[in-house]
């Protein structure tokens, strides 16, 4: 399995300074936020999206469709049970509480697919040079772009360790959920025991390559704001200002609806 | 200036670029030292390769090498490590890093950048080297590992060869003088080990850089300037790789094996100084000497192994038309037969990629046919599913670690009964029996994780055994052991197959092939390339190296000789004359 989530492609997109695309990130996450009404979220997915399709990336979404799902489904019940509002829709479900329950649902689906177009488009490299860039300690810029890369790795590992133990019986489709949450020791274990040993290579092959033998270093990677950043970034304040200004004249929640 | 210059050249002569002095290490909460008293010189230039037993103190000698010892482990150090001149002891890492480039045998880990050329500009970045020279040096480098072209790649795409290559010219961008490479080849399948044979054959000819490497291959140790045996944390051997070669009954004792024709020299009782060492020098000894091959006695070993083929029982696996395509389209298998009869012990072979592991991933229901059948006793395996055929088929992953997760041994090797609701009592005897047949009998109370690797090993057969499959698959069972492991590990396969189990072994150890399996399927391009009792296949030379496999010495001077004989036991026997 590909341990990575950046997708090579030549888009402009990818070519973007990941300064840029950080900002954009954090644009969508407060644009995601500022609307809980379900029309205007859609609008912000919709933008989302487009960027995922102009960088020729969203098939790294089916990847995670399962779980984007599974979250949509479960705050849709969980608001819709627990949040209450006035016009009464079936049984004891009110409109107001349903139309503010899809909202969060796509606020949090909105931030996922935004940090997945993020991770798609931007090398861990960029990410830490970027970073480091904006100020950051490289140390720290590095050990984020090593827990970004460790998730995937361990996932590829898992999946050798539950072939392993398949072999020898372990039966992980039955019995209830406690029975379950237990028969996942034999692949917990083994996970932790291998992750720590290559851990322990990984961080002897970073002292060998002389890591932090000097207080700078140089990089590789050249970053450089283009006239495309300027025009992204001008066009995308533009965007959020907008939608600031709109939320502040009342646009876009969901009126009638208490917890 | 001149002066100056002179000066220079005569220091270079004067100071050895690794001069290690009665250096002992303890691991912290170890009792016993990893290295125990160790003095070695390696001169700018040399080729130096360091043998030894598992534990012996190898890769303790390469971490002390860079300053990993003493300042990333903890333990204590006495005596002292000079690079050229500068005590270890003085530095950081990071200070040595630079002069000493250390590779590890664990490619996966030591790789950790999305693309070839970023993984290799790492190390200069760190030492500041200004970008127009780290473009220079990507270049460069990869040209030297012969991965040009490969820069926009993600490390993850490549093959492990290929992976342990990108390691090497990650290290080769900061130019160190001094090369470590730590068991570079272990993990490789033949075409990966290979490459990096042939890189270690450019370094060593350049005579800036000194190159010491840990090997296990004997075979490919006959290049080097010198070899080291360590034995328990000492010097058992230094001196000149074709003096040490010859001393056969040393390289046994340290559980380093000793080559082929050597042997059979020596057995033959030839002394060390005339003791031929490659196939070349075995036949132009073998033929100056007057011996010849009995055909007839050649004979009695062919008609062994078809008297073995004769005994088989029914077929247990059969694979018709097979073929496989995984989830992402990749095809794995193409119009794959087979059949396995019971009783056989079969050894599959192949470079990574070639399929072998996902043929036998068939056998116990990991994975089901894309298209045509296998069947186990006359039953679609697709229809039994993984639980059931895992009664039948017991498979032992390449790496015990995968598996191992229990306190105890005895709780790790019960797993399977009691996954399998057997009563207490019948559990307990599974075990015991399992246990003994893996030679850890009355170690049960132990804790897995503080074993050798080769008890590992056992263990997680003892695990499979102890369902009492009909069918045993084991994927790699001797890689990362060392040569007393390995024999003793292929012993109990032996010795499990001649009281009933079939046996399936994924192997690239060719010497294993040639002295335990009786039959091989040599896999290639998704494709079964050949199949046939070991001798037929070994008999063909060119289409295993067309599949980047090659014999063991033995094997091809019997060859050459005219007939295949596959262990040194085998040549003795079937010599007249002498």
């Amino acid at each position: 399995m590909d341990p990575f989530l950046y997708l090579d492609r030549d888009t402009w997109v990818h070519r973007l300074d990941p300064r840029t695309k950080m900002f954009l990130l954090i644009g969508a996450f407060v644009l995601a936020f500022l609307f809980v009404n379900p029309l205007y979220g859609i609008g912000v997915l919709a933008i989302v999206l487009a960027f995922g399709a102009a960088a020729k990336s969203l098939v790294n979404l089916e990847r995670i469709w399962f779980i984007l799902l599974m979250i949509a489904v479960m705050t849709v019940i969980l608001w819709t049970v627990f949040g209450s509002g006035e016009t009464p829709l079936f049984w004891f479900v009110e409109r107001e509480a349903l139309l503010y329950a899809i909202g969060a649902a796509l606020r949090i689906d909105i931030m996922i697919v935004a940090g997945m177009i993020f991770l798609s488009t931007t090398r861990n490299e960029e990410i830490a040079t970027g970073l480091v860039k904006l100020g950051i300690p490289y140390r720290f810029a590095f050990a984020v772009s090593t827990a970004l890369r460790l998730v995937p790795t361990i996932a590829a590992t898992g999946s050798t360790i539950g072939q392993a133990q398949r072999s020898r019986g372990l039966d992980l489709e039955s019995g209830n959920i406690i029975q379950r949450v237990r028969k996942n020791t034999p692949l917990l274990i083994p996970v932790f025991v291998s992750t720590i040993r290559s851990t322990n290579v990984f961080s002897m092959a970073l002292e060998s390559k002389g890591f932090g033998a000097a207080r700078e270093r140089t990089y590789f990677l050249r970053l450089a704001m283009g006239r495309r950043d300027a025009v992204v970034l001008l066009v995308f304040a533009l965007v959020l200002v907008t939608a600031v200004a709109l939320r502040l004249m009342g646009y876009g929640g969901v009126e009638g609806f208490s917890r | 200036m001149e002066y100056a210059s002179w000066g220079e050249e005569d220091l270079r002569i004067v100071v050895p670029a690794v001069s290690i002095k009665d250096l002992a290490y303890t691991y912290r909460g170890q009792k016993e030292p990893a290295l125990d008293g160790v003095s070695l010189d390696v001169a700018e230039g040399e080729f130096v390769v360091v043998m030894g037993h598992s534990g012996a103190g190898k890769s303790t000698l390469c971490t002390s090498l860079n300053g990993l010892i003493p300042h990333f482990f903890r333990g204590r150090m006495q005596g002292e490590v000079r690079i050229e001149g500068r005590s270890t002891r003085e530095g950081k890492v990071g200070e040595f890093a630079k002069d000493v480039g250390l590779v590890f045998q664990d490619f996966e880990a030591q790789l950790f950048s999305t693309n070839v050329a970023l993984e290799v500009a790492f190390g200069p970045e760190n030492f500041q080297v200004e970008r127009e020279e780290m473009v220079r040096r990507v270049e460069s480098v990869l040209s030297q590992v012969r991965l040009e072209g490969f820069e926009d790649r993600q490390p993850a795409t490549l093959s492990g060869g290929q992976k342990q290559r990108l390691a090497i010219a990650s290290v080769l961008a900061m130019e160190p003088r001094i090369l470590c490479l730590d068991e570079p080849t272990t993990d490789l399948d033949p075409v990966g080990k290979l490459g990096i044979f042939e890189i270690a054959e450019d370094l060593k000819n350049r005579d800036d850089v000194t190159l010491i490497v840990v090997e296990h291959e004997t075979e490919e140790t006959l290049d080097a300037d010198r070899i080291v045996v360590l034995r328990d944390g000492r010097i058992a051997a230094d001196q000149p790789a074709r003096e040490v070669l010859r001393e056969v009954e040393l390289l046994e004792e340290s559980s380093v094996m000793p080559l082929g024709i050597a042997r059979f020299f020596r057995e033959k009782g030839v002394g060390n100084e005339q003791l031929p060492l490659t196939p070349e020098e075995g036949i132009k000894e073998f033929e100056a000497r007057g011996w010849r091959v009995s055909p007839e006695r050649h004979r009695e070993l062919v008609e062994a192994d078809e008297g073995r083929e004769a005994s088989y029982g029914e077929p247990l696996i059969e694979v018709e038309g097979l073929s496989h395509r995984y989830p992402n389209g990749v095809v794995a298998l193409e119009g794959v037969d087979l059949e396995v009869r019971r009783g056989e012990f079969l050894a599959v072979l192949g470079q990574n990629g070639s399929g072998k592991t996902t043929l036998v991933k068939h056998f116990n229901g990991l994975l089901e046919p894309t298209e045509g059948s296998v069947r186990v006793d006359g039953e679609e395996t697709a229809k039994q599913g993984i639980q059931v055929l895992g009664q039948r088929v017991g498979y032992v992953f390449q790496n015990p670690d995968h598996q191992i997760f229990s306190d105890t041994v005895f709780d790790e090797v019960s797993f399977g009964p009691k996954v399998r609701e057997l009563r207490e009592d019948e559990v307990r005897e599974r075990v015991e029996e399992a246990l003994a047949a893996v030679g850890l009998g009355g170690r049960g109370d132990e804790d897995p994780f503080g074993l050798t690797k080769g008890e590992r090993q056992r263990v997680a057969v003892a695990s499979v055994l102890a369902v009492r499959p009909e069918v045993l698959i084991l994927d790699e069972p001797t890689t990362g052991l060392d040569y007393a492991e390995q024999r003793s590990m292929m012993d109990l396969v032996r010795h499990l197959n001649e009281a009933g189990s079939t046996i399936i072994a994924v192997t690239h150890t060719m010497w294993v092939v040639a002295e335990y399996a009786h039959r091989a399927a040599v896999m290639k391009d998704c494709r079964m390339a050949l199949s046939g009792t070991v001798r037929e296949v070994f008999v063909r030379d060119e289409e295993l190296r067309d599949a980047y496999l090659r014999p063991p010495h033995i094997v091809s001077m019997g060859n050459s000789l005219g007939h295949t004989v596959l262990s040194v036991e085998e040549l003795l026997r079937v010599t007249e004359g002498g």
